[in-house]
């Protein structure tokens, strides 16, 4: 069984990240694999472990600081890593990736695709679905469990929904996005590190997929970015209790609307 | 000149860091105020094979480069200092004369199982009588038949309390000074060898300190662990440049946590109307620290690569390590300061640094020591 992981190198949760101009943002030098992919690659391996066969890929769209993301992959045992890299991927949006990407796939055969929930930087939770519709195979999203049926032609998955746990089968090959909560990632061994390090890309541009720049022509703009409001100072309620209490209720009713 | 590490290195790093911060940095507070040696921790860290970055890949280890080993170091003195320096003992100093010396059936007893972190090993050079000062090694090996018999007793030996061997700095005669200094292997179950008192520490406290005692200690003619007999002090001297860039660059990387806790804390911290970072005497010392800490990080990293090409840097070792420590020790004070009362408390993270810090002073060398040899060479006296 081949498995294929999506991953993408994202600005990390402690970088300071400011917003420079209405569509440009200034994002400070720390990266890290999107969290939500994490339990993606962590799912493939677990997979592949228990059955004792096929390979994992990991694969990205980027340029240069995306490769850490597939180095991470490679770390943590994949078995091989792809780069879609071309200068009209620069400015994209999630069609445009699962386009580029559902290209890639067809000519290779994957039975199950893994990928995060959604990317911690635009948190659209757009990639997974669309890529595949363009694929026409299945998917579930939010998993937060997952088995491979014996004859690996089936697959049953565990996904979170408003107030409990839906469980539900389908086909494979089908995609899945995983949701915290699937594994717990492992640490990546130093032999793994070290065969990441020396790892081979292997890299494609949009000639070598059969697209032109028109196919992978985004269908969404983004048009301002905002960064959030300052929080407020924290207020002290004076009085003394029961009467804070009160207070309290007051102002969550009243002015936060919490209640 | 090239400055810049390379992409991998890059990738090593922030592999390194995530597995402090996942692994080590949730317990670092736990670790300091338990004073104990943390084996399931241990345990846990070995497996992901950090402890053979140094060793050939045929005894399990990665052979990785000294620039990428310097990196390791830097990112793991990050995390709890007490358990580095269990980490660094064993990857660095109490496995080098082992791997570099041992026979084979030595390396497949000891080397093997100590990269698995099966066995912990270190390395016993201080006495209470000497430390920086070598030659000052009292105790004695005496070759009787085929075996080595030693006796003498060693202090302020990290994991004193649980290792199962160790590298003994001896003299095979007094008389001789530095030229007769040799290294031997002693096992835990080797009649003759005891564990003595486990010292109380004001930092670093989740590593175990303590004395070895060496009563007739019987030890096979093998376990002289050299080429020739009275080369001790080269190799001593090869061993301390590693050991001084480490130490460096731990400083370093405790400066530089102590530093970002406070630049947090300052940005918090309301006094009259504005954040404390608002004040022109608290940008000062950050400014000033940026400026030390950037040029010893630097310079460590130079020697890094000086080792790595096989140049000698004895004294640019000496040099890097005295400079980052001394950067590192007001580092720390300073970002006491800025923590004003709250760094007294023990709940606030800057006391730690500014205990753990103390033990850099000591580690490859005394400063005063360090300080009398540099200028002696800098005056160019004989």
């Amino acid at each position: 069984m081949d498995i294929l992981v999506l991953v993408k190198q994202v600005p990390d949760t402690k970088a300071i990240i400011r917003a420079q101009s209405d569509t440009e943002l200034d994002i400070e030098n720390k990266y890290s694999l999107n969290f939500f992919d994490e339990f993606a690659v962590e799912e493939a391996l677990r997979i592949k472990e228990k059955l004792a066969s096929g390979k994992v890929a990991v694969i990205t769209l980027g340029s240069k600081k995306a490769v850490d993301a597939l180095r991470r992959g490679i770390a943590m045992g994949a078995d091989e890593a792809f780069q879609i890299e071309d200068p009209a991927l620069e400015e994209i949006d999630g069609y445009a990736t699962a386009k580029t990407l559902a290209k890639f796939i067809e000519s290779q055969g994957y039975d199950v695709i893994l990928c995060g929930k959604q990317a911690i930087d635009d948190d659209s939770g757009a990639v997974g679905p669309a890529l595949a519709q363009f694929l026409g195979i299945p998917y579930l999203t939010s998993i937060v469990e997952l088995k491979i049926a014996a004859d690996k032609k089936e697959a049953r998955a565990a996904r979170e929904i408003e107030g409990g746990t839906e469980i539900v089968t389908c086909p494979l090959p089908a995609l899945f996005t995983a949701q915290k909560g699937l594994n717990e990632p492992r640490i990546p061994q130093v032999a793994g590190v070290m065969k990441a390090m020396k790892a081979q890309i292997q890299k494609f541009d949009l000639k070598a997929l059969g697209l032109s720049p028109e196919d992978v022509r985004p269908k969404t703009k983004i048009l301002k970015f905002y960064p959030p409001g300052k929080r407020p100072p924290v207020k002290m309620i004076e009085e003394e209790f029961p009467k804070n209490v009160e207070v309290l209720v007051k102002i969550l009713r009243e002015q936060e609307k919490a209640i | 000149m090239d400055f810049a590490f390379t992409e991998e290195q890059e990738f090593f790093r922030q592999t390194v860091r995530d597995t402090i911060d996942r692994m080590i940095m949730p317990k670092v507070q736990e670790l300091d105020e338990g004073e104990e040696f943390s084996f399931e921790l241990w345990h846990e860290f070995a497996k992901l094979g950090y402890l053979g970055i140094r060793h050939p890949e045929e005894y399990g280890g990665m052979n990785i480069d000294v620039i990428s080993q310097m990196i390791f170091y830097e990112e793991l003195f990050r995390g709890d200092v007490g358990f580095a320096m269990t980490v660094t003992m064993q990857i660095l100093m109490g496995t080098y004369f082992i791997g570099r010396f041992g026979t084979e059936e030595i390396k497949q007893k000891v080397l093997v199982p100590a990269i698995k972190g099966e066995k912990i090993g270190t390395i016993c050079f201080t006495e209470d009588q000497s430390g920086s000062d070598l030659a000052g090694t009292r105790t004695t090996t005496v070759l009787e038949g085929d075996e080595w018999v030693i006796n003498g007793t060693k202090m302020w030996i990290t994991n004193a309390p649980t290792c199962n061997f160790c590298t003994v700095l001896t003299t095979t005669d007094p008389s001789q000074g530095i030229k007769a200094l040799n290294f031997f292997l002693v096992e835990e179950d080797m009649p003759g060898f005891s564990r003595g008192q486990q010292l109380k520490k004001l930092g670093s406290r989740s590593s175990v300190t303590g004395e070895l005692v060496f009563d007739n200690v019987r030890v096979p003619k093998d376990y002289f662990l050299g080429e020739e007999l009275g080369k001790g002090v080269q190799y001593a001297g090869e061993i301390l440049n590693e050991v001084r860039v480490m130490t460096g660059l731990a400083a370093c990387a405790i400066a530089k946590m102590a530093m970002d806790d406070a630049r947090e804390y300052a940005n918090r911290r309301i006094a009259f109307g504005n954040p404390i970072s608002k004040y022109q005497l608290i940008r000062s010392k950050f400014a000033n620290f940026w400026a030390w800490y950037e040029s010893a990080r630097w310079y460590c990293y130079r020697c890094a690569w000086m080792i790595q090409q096989g140049l000698p840097c004895l004294t640019e070792c000496m040099l890097a390590k005295m400079f980052a420590t001394e950067m590192c020790l007001s580092a720390v004070d300073e970002a006491t300061r800025i923590y004003g009362g709250n760094a007294f408390a023990m709940e606030y993270p800057s006391q730690r640094y500014f205990r753990d810090a103390r033990f850099l002073l000591y580690g490859g060398g005394c400063h005063e020591v360090l300080q009398d040899y540099l200028g002696r060479i800098y005056l160019k006296e004989d």
